[in-house]
């Protein structure tokens, strides 16, 4: 088991009246699974992946990741969990604009303190294994779509996380360039990263496991939650 | 890592040019300011360092009171030496009576120099540790010797050896070079001792100096120690404070009281009131320390407020760099590495701004400044200089910056808040307060000085020569100069004086006269003249009549001016007398003849002292005053003048002041003051309107699609305008009202330090709120029509 969220409650309080943004979600998710999240607008799709990431907080209930109990968990410690476990893929790829995709590759291990050369090893590897190695001189702006959405997945991968986690990976793409990408993830999930992503496209859904549907923050029909 | 922060940081600065030019500019520019101050404050700190006994050399001083008002001085009478060494010698390593710093005329063979130097006793050399460069240090050890700067030296001897030659000294007596010293250095007291010649020497060629050995009144002479090795000032002060009172009780009524006044006080804590230590020049190294201080903390809200006010587009790199794993420490320290390679830009460039106006500086400031580069304290401090600058220029936006939660900015929902802008409003604010306030103490130091300048001095000081004639030479030949002076048409009218046109060097008491109040204790302005002075210098008898030397009586008569009259409480003073009230040896009476016009001879800040002109019948004249014939050019008038002195005095350099210089010596100070307070506002105005100028730009880029949208709906130009430069206006009056009362405060105590003073009227702060009002609305408008002169059908697309 990778991670287990229990009566997961999260809300906000407007004008005197509390609006959820989750209730009471229960999931739990083995290592290898590939997850999709569906759900329309404001249903709470990615609040719940930022919970997972640990980028947002909730307000009730228990979440164990790797059997650490991400709820008692400082801020720091949370930080070197996800840094290690968790990779994140964006809708709007968000890759830094000063930096070169090289760069931007590299960046994730400066946060893990990865050493020089095995760092430069690292980002060979990875710019040779998404076939960008031409590119890697190159600044974001210079890239198509689907380029940086690459770079982006790359980013996500090159410190080995268990957990990918992506929010409309596909959404500022064209189909075609959106079925490269889901197949990459496919490919990804055959070699055993778990990965969990929010999607609009029942298409793209196909490609995972099992799919969770939101409705108001709430799960309405989890397949054996 | 680092090296990707400064990547980062580099494209950034590279990326966003105007922004960085303002913020490495604004910096430069105050780094620059506070640079600049500090070496000058270094200057004055180290002043007299050169002195390795700097810290147990002292100045006796005596402190006396006269109707209830305490003046406190260099000046000690002699046989406080006999006191000294008899009976308190243990206190001290070093004693030395010395004269006042005098000029005479040094001459060998056929070379005549007039250099300043002092009479000392034998350890002088010893106690200040002078560089012997030739001869020997124990120099003064014969009666007959000189010591000579190097400088002195080289211009009489040239490459010639000059010890043990001989020199003339004022065409009276010779004297033998024992030694060579290394010039003293500008920066230190006795940088004028051009030559040192023995105490006993003065003594012996001086009959006044002989009397005085036993005068406790007559307080002509200076004495330096040197304190013992175990011992400290304080001690030592508290020992002798009465040994004048208790070793002549005649002198008790005024309460002498004789101290240590430590070297390490001389230059930058000299003012004494009322018997206590006052302060000094202390006061303006506070004032540019602040001042310096203040400049860099308004070049460091530039960048923060810039930073910050750009946070949005940072916001979404903070969002990324947190959500692939990066703590917030680390980009605390991405964004202060950022501003420490700005600091460091601006550091190198405000090292070349420095380089550049340094010469100019020194002119201003009267300073013989440069980079002590070759000092590793300097490094250090320039070290810590940029590190502090970072920090505080850095922290507040690294710290608001890394604040960001990632969830927020990569929605792309990220607004920064309804307060957000508030501490950038605070930080506007507080630079505009500063300016403010710059530039009232600025025009109210201008205006007391103009004020000061305007004050009518008495007398006409423009085309009056004065010439210094302190060499035997002159001696009874003052008849022949004058008529010599008077033909050759250069000059219409010439007297002498004891004292220079614009000084006091001699003040007397011990008279008597009718209606004199019981128990007062008079001090009078002494200046002996010839009876051609009131006319050559251009005075004004306001009562009586001027001198003549058709009344043989006049050799016993008096002028007195204004003040003294009131000072003195004399009614009708013409024909009463001014009675010498000594019992042994009383002189003549002295018949006031007349009153002149009150002229300024001191500061003119002060009331005028009382004065008495006294009628010149020993020929104690110390200077030539020349009224130049306004019909021919000054220097046409001079080439003759020189012409007729050369002839007469061959062996003697030409010497002369123009008085209407040596007068605006006494501006010198708080002109400086004036010029540089008023160079480092314009600075501090500068760097906000550059901080002002960045924030309107972002403001208005910021609400382009604003501005667009109202625009359709009707807005003019003048709308947009209004809209945009509002809020800065606001601000910069918010800012007005915080610098009026504290300029008032702070220049009110100022100007309470000059008796004579402009009175603060309320159009000097109307003007400054009116001028910084009116730059504001400059800076502000130049991007405000700029944004709302813009197509709005373009910044509606760019969406």
């Amino acid at each position: 088991m990778l991670l287990q969220l229990n009566n997961i409650f999260k809300w906000v309080n407007s004008g005197g009246q509390r609006i959820f943004l989750l209730k009471d979600i229960n999931l739990t998710v083995a290592e290898g699974e590939f997850i999709s999240v569906m759900g329309p607008s404001g249903s709470g799709k990615s609040t719940l992946l930022n919970v997972i990431g640990m980028l947002d907080n909730f307000d009730e209930g228990e979440y164990s990741f790797l059997n650490e109990p991400v709820h008692t968990l400082k801020e720091k410690n949370r930080a070197n969990l996800y840094k290690q476990y968790i990779g994140f893929v964006f809708q709007s790829y968000h890759l830094l604009d000063d930096l070169t995709v090289k760069e931007n590759l590299e960046m994730p291990l400066l946060y893990k303190k990865v050493g020089s050369s095995e760092r430069k090893s690292l980002v060979a590897d990875t710019l040779d294994r998404f076939n960008i190695v031409g590119k890697k001189d190159l600044f974001p702006s210079q890239l198509s779509g689907g380029q940086q959405q690459l770079v982006g997945i790359a980013r996500a991968l090159i410190s080995s996380p268990k957990l990918i986690l992506a929010d409309e990976p596909t959404g500022n793409l064209n189909s075609k360039q959106g079925e490269e990408i889901m197949e990459l993830f496919k490919q990804l999930n055959n070699e055993g990263v778990t990965i969990i992503q929010v999607t609009h496209s029942e298409k793209n859904a196909t490609y995972g496991s099992r799919t969770i549907n939101l409705l108001d923050g709430r799960q309405i029909n989890a397949l054996n939650g | 890592m680092f090296k990707n922060y400064l990547k980062i940081a580099w494209r950034n600065l590279w990326k966003n040019k105007g922004y960085s030019a303002i913020n490495v500019g604004g910096l430069a520019l105050g780094m620059a300011v506070t640079l600049i101050i500090g070496l000058w404050i270094q200057d004055e700190l180290s002043h007299n360092s050169y002195f390795k006994n700097k810290d147990s050399i002292a100045q006796v001083f005596q402190s006396q009171t006269f109707n209830q008002e305490t003046g406190t001085g260099p000046a000690i009478p002699r046989p406080l030496e006999k006191v000294l060494r008899d009976g308190y010698a243990d206190n001290f390593k070093h004693l030395v009576m010395s004269s006042w710093n005098i000029s005479r005329y040094l001459r060998y063979k056929e070379k005549s120099l007039s250099k300043t130097g002092n009479f000392m006793q034998r350890e002088a050399p010893e106690m200040l540790d002078l560089k012997i460069i030739k001869g020997e240090k124990d120099g003064l050890r014969e009666l007959n010797s000189v010591m000579l700067s190097e400088s002195v030296s080289h211009a009489l001897f040239g490459n010639e050896d000059p010890i043990g030659k001989t020199l003339k000294v004022n065409n009276q007596y010779d004297v033998m070079v024992t030694a060579v010293y290394e010039d003293i250095p500008f920066n230190n007291s006795f940088n004028d001792v051009e030559f040192l010649m023995p105490w006993d020497k003065m003594i012996a060629t001086q009959e006044w100096m002989k009397n005085a050995e036993d005068q406790w009144g007559n307080n002509s002479f200076q004495m330096f120690v040197q304190i013992a090795d175990n011992s400290t000032m304080e001690k030592v002060t508290e020992a002798i404070l009465n040994v004048k009172k208790n070793a002549n009780e005649d002198t008790a009524e005024f309460n002498p009281k004789i101290f240590l006044f430590p070297m390490k006080d001389w230059y930058l804590r000299g003012n004494f009131e009322n018997g206590e230590q006052v302060g000094g020049r202390i006061k303006y190294v506070w004032l540019f320390g602040i001042i310096g201080a203040f400049v860099l903390l308004l070049a460091c809200i530039n960048f923060m407020n810039l930073s910050t006010a750009r946070s949005e587009k940072r916001a979404k790199e903070v969002g990324i760099r947190k959500s692939i794993g990066s703590q917030r420490n680390q980009l605390i320290n991405q964004f202060l590495s950022e501003s420490f390679l700005v600091v460091l830009f601006a550091f190198i460039i405000a090292v070349i701004i420095v380089l550049l106006s340094m010469n100019g500086f020194n002119d201003l400031s009267k300073k013989e400044i440069s980079f002590p580069w070759n000092s590793t304290n300097f490094w250090v401090v320039l070290l810590v200089f940029i590190t502090i600058t970072a920090l505080v220029a850095g922290s507040y936006p690294a710290l608001y910056l890394s604040s960001f939660r990632p969830v927020d900015v990569l929605k792309g929902t990220f607004t920064s808040g309804k307060y957000a802008g508030l501490p950038r409003k605070i930080l506007v604010v507080l630079q505009f307060t500063v300016s403010v306030a710059f530039i009232i103490g600025t025009v109210i130091v201008m205006q007391q000085i103009n004020y000061a300048k305007n004050r009518p001095v008495g007398y006409d000081k423009a085309g009056l020569v004065q010439i210094p004639t302190f060499s035997q030479d002159f001696e009874g030949k003052y008849d022949l100069m004058r008529s010599e002076f008077l033909n050759s048409g250069a000059v219409i009218e010439m007297s002498a004086s004891s004292s220079p046109t614009t000084q006091i060097w001699s003040n007397r008491s011990g008279f008597d006269w009718e209606g004199k109040p019981e128990g007062f204790q008079e001090d009078l302005a002494w200046t002996e003249v010839t009876p051609e002075y009131v006319k050559s210098l251009g005075m004004k008898i306001v009562d009586g009549r001027d001198f003549s030397r058709e009344f043989a009586t006049d050799s016993n008569a008096v002028l007195i001016n204004r003040t003294a009259v009131k000072y003195m409480g004399i009614k009708d003073p013409v024909g009463k007398f001014l009675k010498d009230d000594d019992e042994e040896d009383p002189g003549p009476p002295l018949k006031i003849i007349g009153v002149v016009e009150d002229m300024i001879t001191q500061s003119p800040y002060e009331p005028v002292k009382q004065g008495v002109y006294v009628f010149d019948k020993h020929g104690n004249s110390s200077f030539y005053n020349l009224r130049l014939n306004p019909n021919q050019s000054a220097s046409q008038n001079m080439a003759i003048i020189e012409n007729v002195f050369k002839e007469h005095f061959p062996s003697l350099p030409f010497q002369y002041d123009f008085v209407d210089d040596e007068y605006g010596e006494k501006f010198a100070a708080e002109e400086r003051i004036g010029t540089l307070s008023g160079i480092f506002t314009a600075l501090a105005i500068l760097i906000s309107c550059l901080g002002l100028f960045g924030l309107t730009s972002f403001v208005a880029e910021q609400r382009t699609k604003e501005i667009g949208v109202r625009k359709v709906l009707g807005a003019t130009v003048f709308n947009v305008w209004n809209m945009l430069s509002k809020d800065f206006l606001k601000l910069v009056i918010i800012s007005c009202f915080i610098a009026i009362p504290i300029s008032y405060y702070v220049m009110n105590g100022w100007l309470q330090d000059y008796p004579y003073h402009v009175i603060l009227e309320w159009w000097i702060f109307a003007f400054a709120v009116i001028g910084s009002l009116a730059i504001t609305i400059l800076t502000v408008s130049f991007q405000a029509i700029k944004a709302a002169n813009a197509n709005p059908v373009k910044s509606l697309r760019t969406e």
